[in-house]
């Protein structure tokens, strides 16, 4: 009755009712449909009253019916009136419930104190996160970043678009769009940084001279005690000008850095320098100089080639310019239509590039080379000229033979598109070969492109190690500063570097943690970590980059420039030493510093192609027999390979990583002796048992390890992974797995050849996939049965002709199965309203199993760490995880990854058994969990067809991960547990923490939400903005605005998100294309995420081989085909 | 162990169990009357201390169950972690511990109802000790659902309990369906095993010789005198909660195999989990009964009125379940083989011969192998073979449900596929849990008649005034309370 006026009314009103709704007198004079309205109305009016309408002032039936649509709990409560039955009903309950509730309801909370700003600094606003470029350095490489910061505290760092490593402009479904992309080892950092463990203060220890340096304990020191002891002692070395100093570093690439090096020298002329990096890249360097004279660095395209040969080369993942290279790679995987590249790799592991291979061709890893030798004969017989090789084609029709006839016809048939690439374990030889190789196909310039190599002519880091390690026992070091790198642990066996240490008067090392070098230095020194120093970092393409600190520094410390600076007499800080060669060296104005800094790269700083890489006359000084060692040998042959997580150990004190499942492996906490069925039987070694390993002859070292057994390596080849079995790694990092180091030698640094023998005893690996069924001839047969219906595939001949003929993209012939129409037991949600759908698609060919979804994932949401215990009794947390499947027998098998998160079921079988509905549908349609609900029953785990959901079994936030067996009551917070080893570490581990997400208590299932804090953030975004520049609609959230943990890191971007109400969105093109499936569709959970099927471009003139066999056979299969 | 002194020595047992059609067997044996079953039955309670067996059986159970308070705590104070479950299985003892005892339960009701209201008299020797033994597995059973979630002390949030946040159960969730199915079942399980006491409390009343057992006993005899009136309201109230019991019977064990066969997991997603659950649960409650009465009826004293037939008759209900639940083992596996579908068949294929085969064949022989020695008469009147039996029935049917629950292990996708197994913590509360059931049955067997009196002499000849030999204690078929027996209280104060 909008006409009614109020104060008119007001003498109408009398009587109150008796729940304070106003009552209308009858007979007041009201305009007649007004008074029809109140002639409902039963009660008196009086006094003040006000009123909203008069339907509610009369509680018209209307009325009613509104208000008990509008509230409808209300309806008996308020609008019938009370009666003091029901009162007593309500509160007995709640008495009831009081009681019920007493242990949550007396729960002490600890008394904090806070200080909340008096005035809040300029331009901040509290909750809302910070994006800063920034960049880190690994191993002497440049990787590019934007690291997210919440009130001053970085949480998750991302890759930065701009970078030409970690983004660029990716196109899907037709879409293009740019993506910054990261590894596992990068999304970890933030848990390194925030590591209690990190050392926080100086040491000093004093050894006697010429002992073992060991079982000394030594004196805390303050920077400033530091400080003090430095400053007279470099000073006093000035006059010698630095003679018996010796500074050993890790490679870096900082240009600022270089700079500092170059004003410590001046001061120091005579100080050696030395570089050391476990990982190196030397034999590349060296043949490249082999092959051109001087060290070019190849600068690969693998989004034009449409052939890629790999020779034991990791391109894909263990590279320095990796992420670029799969973002390429997936480029022509992604879409079969237009177009596949041809994947083969020739290797003896298995590495993550292998097992992405079309055709794969196991060979022991001395063999490569010959391989190679092979088919660049067989490329000279096919008239591809250039490459120099003589004597004829052998005429065998071995495999090998058969598998270099086939690649060789592939290379010629497409030159200039094509990219041979050899990884760093080959060589120099080889790399010299392949250079001329692609020389030859035509292929530099089209797909391969030389730059410069900075500072090639430095020592290889083998011969730096041996050269100052040789120093140090002469005695002829007296200074030696450590900058970064770990030795000690990590250095060659016969270089005995902490027996050289023995022969150093004054030792100081700078790092990150207190490490195995700490330990026998007279100082330790705590570094800096680069979320935290100021400086540069150039790529591996010569992109510059700044290293902005983005939080103050946790505990202190120094950077490496920072000590240079310190020793020099440089009174400069982080800042003005980055700022000083800046300003010498690349010019420019404010602006152009500024830009440098926002965007994260400095502009032009890529380095040009050379174009007068040509590869010279190098061939007549090869004699082929000495080419390799090895190449005639026999027996068991060793290769060490980087782990995919902890990289060559420095990251062995980070939760994430160790507990991350190495990608072929699939387990966690420990290294193993990959070998395959067929080494494993001639060893008489099956899961769990141990081997001795044994190099150099009868007195080399030997080390004792678990095996573990994996299809498709070669003959006689194991693998195994450095960088474990550290001892002053930190209260994680230590005693996991067996330190694989003690078998490298300088003249070994990649493979050799070594003595295997069963050992005594057995070692249980934590695995995650297969848990205790690996042996069982059952399980694994019905592993292949099932599995063309879970991972779909076909070959791309077989995808193209059934695309043409109308049929499924994976119908297969030679399977048909129909399945009863699919009827719902329950009303089935139809999400009509809802303004968005959000849904998921993860291409299986884009897909290539690194793992930095699940890290990337695990620093979003706050997943919790739970120890090699726990992951063994099958409770590892991670939200999403990368299966990973065999195929075919396993001498011949291939092998599919396949990125399994909650699959977000419109239909979830999880929220209908759940009896306190703690997981619902949310209006987007995603199956969310109300953390705060559960109780913990786990049945929706139980009828998780994809078994995705996490059960907080323990409070892993408090538990300590290391800890075995049954937990001690957690009655005390294991703060005290901690103490000694790092006070305060859940203080520091809090820090942390992503603000925007819940850190789930004990006893509450958890599981992937799709980002919903990011989706939400979007939303609230989109309504900011709506609201100032409102007028203009509605508007939607533009598609890719909304990017989850995993799909941002991903490398090749195979998982995409977004709302499938946008036609036109990349998700919903997706899931209209050809290849996409539903897992388990059979089950009607209607899963909101979409897999697109894997199409592998085999050789038809390797069909027949087994190893491209196993993927055409029984495609398509079961579920292949649903009406 | 000496048998009780009792007013006078019992006769050696006569045998009934012959098979005669044309002599009915008598129901109990030994020449009792009114007074002398009375005696018999109250000796065991009235007898100034019990047996020293009693004593050690019931510090050993006492010693158990605070063990398993002591593994409850650790639990609360700990996490679900103590236990084995993962995931995948993310259910394991608890949830195997609870079906086990919830399925002990339904012999005692089917024994005090369906049997009831079949008119099958020789229920009466049993019927009261199964009834207890229900109630007592019930509560056993009722803990596991509690205390195996995640954060105990949010349990009541299963309940639907009005409170503040507005907040209900998920109605769609057999969980929830257990609880009121469970919750039913005790309630009226119990009320039904109580009022079918109330005439026997009024004889211990009557024949109390303290004040504390006067006071007591009168209480909960609710003021019982055996009047005419009270009989017939009894019977009448009987007759009903039976008639309310039965359904329970089918529908509870139904109901959590309901929590199996509604997820859509291979290998627990199948329709014939209802009946082959009830059919289950009945078999592990009758050797159940057995375990527990063929020691009381030694110890106690009571073979003339728990006679061999009782016992052969209840190994014949085993032998029939016995081979239902073998009938649907063998259908189990050929619906898997005829669906077609790679993950059903794979399930049970996997049960049988996966990495849980060990359970799988412990289960079928204890289950479907063991019983069958039941064809032979020598086998059924056997007292150690029965008595073996009935241990390894119950062991079977816990593996039953393991094997049910372990299912979990490999499910669809492989990948995920886990093992379970049980920490110590699981094994101490399965053990605790008996210490839970036997100090309460124990107790039982101390305070509380663990024959039915009143209705043990409506079977007995003399109560059939005018038919030698054709009992006559039949509630249910007479309409009034006139021509009801002899009140046995009464009658033994006419004694």
């Amino acid at each position: 009755m909008p006409s009614m006026n109020g104060t008119a009314q007001k003498s109408a009103l009398g009587a109150t009712g008796k729940l304070g709704l106003p009552v209308v007198d009858q007979h007041s004079a009201l305009e007649p449909r007004a008074s029809e309205a109140l002639a409902h109305g039963t009660r008196k009016l009086s006094g003040k009253e006000y009123w909203r309408s008069l339907e509610e002032y009369s509680q018209t039936p209307e009325f009613m019916e509104l208000v008990e649509r509008e509230f409808p709990a209300l309806l008996e409560d308020v609008i019938t009136p009370q009666n003091r039955r029901s009162f007593l009903k309500l509160m007995g309950a709640s008495l009831a419930l009081a009681g019920f509730g007493l242990a949550s309801g007396c729960r002490r909370w600890p008394d904090e104190k806070i200080a909340p700003f008096a005035h809040r600094p300029e331009g901040y606003v509290p909750g809302t996160s910070v994006p800063f470029a920034t960049s880190w350095d690994l191993g002497g490489y440049g990787r590019g970043l934007i690291a997210k910061s919440y009130d001053g505290r970085p949480i998750k760092l991302e890759g930065n678009e701009l970078h030409p490593i970690n983004g660029g402009r990716v196109t899907v479904a037709g879409q293009e769009f740019a993506a910054g992309t990261t590894d596992a080892i990068t999304q970890a950092q933030i848990l390194s940084f925030y590591d209690p463990e990190r050392s926080r203060h100086p040491q000093e220890r004093q050894f006697e001279a010429g002992t073992e340096r060991v079982g000394v304990l030594g004196a805390p020191r303050t920077m400033d005690e530091f400080k003090a002891w430095a400053r007279p002692y470099f000073d006093a070395m000035a006059n010698s000008r630095g003679s018996g100093l010796a500074i050993l570093t890790g490679a870096s690439s900082s240009p600022s850095f270089a700079d500092m090096k170059r004003r410590f020298a001046a001061k120091f002329p005579s100080a050696a320098w030395y570089e050391w990096e476990p990982i190196s890249r030397d034999n590349e360097i060296a043949g490249a100089e082999l092959a051109f004279g001087r060290a070019f660095r190849p600068q690969y395209n693998f989004a034009n080639a449409d052939v890629i040969v790999a020779l034991d080369s990791d391109f894909l993942l263990s590279h320095p310019a990796a992420l670029k290279h799969a973002r390429d790679f997936a480029s022509r995987r992604r879409d079969p239509q237009r177009g596949m590249s041809r994947l083969y790799a020739i290797e003896g592991t298995l590495s993550v590039t292998g097992s992405n291979a079309d055709h794969r061709l196991a060979v022991n890893t001395r063999y490569v080379g010959a391989v190679a030798f092979r088919l660049a004969t067989h490329l000279d017989a096919s008239g591809v000229a250039g490459i120099g090789t003589t004597g004829g084609v052998e005429d065998r029709t071995d495999e090998i033979s058969l598998f270099i006839q086939a690649l060789g016809a592939d290379l010629v048939a497409s030159q200039g598109r094509s990219i041979i690439v050899a990884g760093p374990r080959q060589p120099a030889e080889i790399h010299a070969l392949v250079h001329a190789m692609n020389a030859a196909l035509g292929n530099v310039g089209q797909t391969v492109s030389y730059t410069i190599e900075p500072e090639y002519e430095r020592q290889p880091h083998a011969d730096s190690i041996r050269a100052l390690a040789d120093a140090m026992h002469d005695g002829s070091v007296q200074t030696l500063l450590i900058m970064g790198c770990n030795p000690v642990y990590d250095a060659p066996d016969d270089v005995n570097f902490p027996d050289a240490m023995m022969g150093v008067p004054t030792s100081i090392h700078l790092s990150l943690y207190d490490d195995e070098t700490s330990a026998k230095c007279n100082w330790h020194v705590p570094a800096q970590h680069f979320l935290e120093e100021w400086g540069t970092t150039r790529a591996w393409d010569g992109t510059i980059a700044p290293i902005q600190p983005i939080i103050e520094p946790l505990y202190g410390g120094l950077s490496w420039s920072d000590m240079l600076a310190l020793a020099a007499g440089d009174a400069s800080d982080g800042y003005q030493i980055v700022r000083r060669w800046f300003d010498e060296e690349i010019g420019g104005d404010e602006a152009v510093w500024r830009t440098m800094l926002h965007d994260g790269v400095l502009v032009n700083s890529v380095w040009p192609v050379e174009e007068s890489a040509a590869v010279g006359d190098w061939w007549s000084d090869i004699d082929i027999r000495s080419l390799s060692r090895g190449w005639a040998g026999s027996g068991y042959e060793l290769i060490f390979a980087q782990s995919a997580s902890i990289y060559d150990g420095r990251f062995a004190n980070n939760g994430w990583l160790q507990e991350m499942p190495d990608p072929i492996g699939k387990f966690c906490w420990d290294n193993a002796a990959y070998m395959n069925p067929a080494t494993a039987e001639k060893l008489g070694v099956g899961a769990h048992d141990m081997v001795h390993l044994g190099v150099g002859g009868a007195n080399g070292p030997t080390l004792k390890m678990p095996v573990h057994i994996v299809p498709m390596l070669a003959d006689d080849s194991i693998t195994v992974h450095l960088g474990y079995g550290r001892w002053r790694a930190g209260h994680i990092g230590d005693g996991v797995g067996f330190n694989t180091f003690v078998l490298r030698t300088t003249d070994a640094m990649h493979f050799t050849s070594a003595v295997v023998e069963k050992a005594e005893g057995s070692h249980a690996l934590a695995t995650v996939q297969d848990h205790h069924s690996m042996d069982a001839r059952t399980t694994r047969e019905s592993t292949q049965e099932r599995l063309p219906q879970i991972v779909r595939e076909a070959t791309l001949a077989q995808f193209l002709d059934n695309l043409e003929h109308g049929a499924g993209a994976f119908h297969d012939p030679a399977h048909h199965e129909h399945h009863l129409p699919i009827v719902s037991l329950w009303r089935e949600e139809k999400f009509e309203g809802a303004d968005h759908h959000w849904a998921m698609a993860i291409d299986l060919n884009s897909c290539i199993g690194c793992s930095a979804c699940m890290i990337a994932c695990q620093a979003e949401n706050n997943v919790p760490v739970v120890g090699k215990d726990q992951v063994m009794r099958g409770r590892e947390m991670h939200w999403i995880r990368v299966d990973r499947y065999f195929r075919g027998d396993p001498d011949h098998a291939d092998i599919a990854f396949q990125p399994v998160t909650c699959q977000q079921c419109e239909n979830a079988p999880c929220e209908q058994v759940c009896p306190v509905a703690a997981t619902t549908h949310d209006a987007g349609g995603l199956n969310v969990m109300i953390y705060n609900r559960c109780v913990g029953t786990r049945y929706c785990s139980n009828n998780c067809p994809y078994k995705v959901r996490r059960f907080n079994f323990y409070d892993w936030h408090v538990e300590d991960p290391r800890k075995d067996g049954l937990k001690a009551p957690s009655l005390t917070i294991p703060d005290a547990a901690h103490a000694g080893a790092f006070e305060g570490g859940n203080a520091v581990k809090k820090l942390g923490m992503n603000p925007e997400v819940t850190v789930r208590s004990r006893g509450v299932m958890e599981k992937c939400s799709f980002c919903l804090q990011r989706i939400n953030q979007a939303k609230i975004d989109l309504k900011n903005q709506w609201m100032t520049d409102r007028g203009n609609g509605w508007p939607r959230i533009p598609d890719g605005e909304i990017t989850p943990a995993c799909a941002g890191a991903c490398p090749t971007q195979a998982i995409i998100f977004g709302d499938l109400k946008d036609p036109n969105s990349r998700v919903s093109l997706l899931h209209r294309d050809a290849r996409a499936y539903s897992l388990l569709e059979e089950l009607n959970t209607k899963p909101r995420n979409k897999f697109l099927g894997k199409v592998r471009n085999t050789n038809d003139a390797l069909s027949a081989h087994p190893a491209g066999a196993g993927s055409t056979g029984d495609t398509g299969g079961a579920g292949g085909e649903v009406h | 162990m000496t048998s009780i002194p009792i007013d006078r020595p019992l006769a050696v047992p006569a045998d009934n169990t012959y098979d005669d059609p044309t002599r009915r067997a008598p129901l109990i044996v030994g020449g009792h009357d009114f007074a002398s079953l009375t005696d018999a039955v109250c000796a065991v309670i009235e007898r100034p201390r019990p047996p020293r067996a009693w004593y050690i059986a019931f510090g050993i159970s006492v010693l158990t169950l605070t063990m398993l308070g002591a593994m409850i705590g650790y639990l609360i104070l700990t996490g679900t972690g103590v236990w084995g479950i993962n995931i995948p299985v993310a259910w394991g003892f608890a949830i195997v511990n609870f079906v086990f005892w919830v399925g002990i339960g339904h012999a005692g009701t089917l024994i005090s109802a369906i049997l009831f209201l079949l008119r099958q008299k020789w229920r009466t020797s049993i019927n009261r000790a199964a009834e207890a033994m229900t109630i007592f597995a019930v509560i056993c059973a009722g803990m596991f659902p509690g205390i195996h979630i995640g954060r105990v002390w949010l349990s009541y949030w299963m309940f639907p309990i009005p409170n503040q946040m507005e907040l209900w159960p998920q109605f769609r969730s057999p969980l929830l369906w257990d609880v009121f199915a469970v919750g039913t079942y005790f309630t009226v399980s119990l009320l039904f095993w109580y009022v079918g006491m109330i005439p026997d409390l009024a004889t211990l009343r009557d024949r109390a010789t303290t004040r504390t057992r006067q006071m007591v006993y009168g209480i909960f005899s609710l003021g019982w005198r055996g009047a005419n009136r009270h009989w017939h309201v009894y019977e009448r109230a009987y007759l009903i909660l039976a008639a309310l019991a039965t359904p329970l019977v089918l529908s509870v064990h139904s109901v959590v195999s309901f929590d199996f066969a509604v997820a859509q997991l291979p290998g627990w997603h199948t329709t014939i989990f209802p009946p082959y659950f009830v059919a289950g649960a009945i078999f592990s409650g009758f050797a159940m009964v057995q375990t527990l009465v063929i020691p009381a009826r030694q110890f106690f004293g009571l073979r003339d009125i728990i006679t061999m037939r009782h016992l052969e008759n209840m190994n014949k209900i085993i032998l029939v379940t016995g081979s239902m639940v073998g009938y649907a083992y063998a259908i189990e596996f050929f619906i898997s083989w005829y669906s077609g579908n790679v993950f059903e068949s794979f399930a049970f294929i996997n049960r049988a011969f996966g990495p849980y085969w060990w359970a799988y064949w412990i289960m079928v022989s204890c289950n479907v192998l063991s019983p069958q020695i039941f064809w032979f008469k020598w086998a059924r009147t056997s007292i150690p073979i029965m008595f073996v039996v009935s241990i390894l029935v119950n062991i079977g049917m816990w593996f039953e449900r393991f094997v049910i629950v372990t299912t979990l292990s490999s499910d669809f996708l492989p990948t995920s596929w886990g093992y379970y197994t049980p920490t110590i913590i699981d094994i101490l509360t399965l053990i605790g849990s008996f210490g839970l059931f036997f100090t309460l049955f124990l107790l039982f067997c101390r305070f509380i008649p663990f024959i039915a009196m009143a209705e043990v002499k409506g079977v007995l000849p003399q109560a059939h005034a005018h038919g030698a030999g054709t009992p006559g204690f039949q509630p249910g078929r007479q309409g009034s309370g006139a021509e009801s027996p002899t009140s046995p209280a009464r009658g033994k104060e006419h004694h």
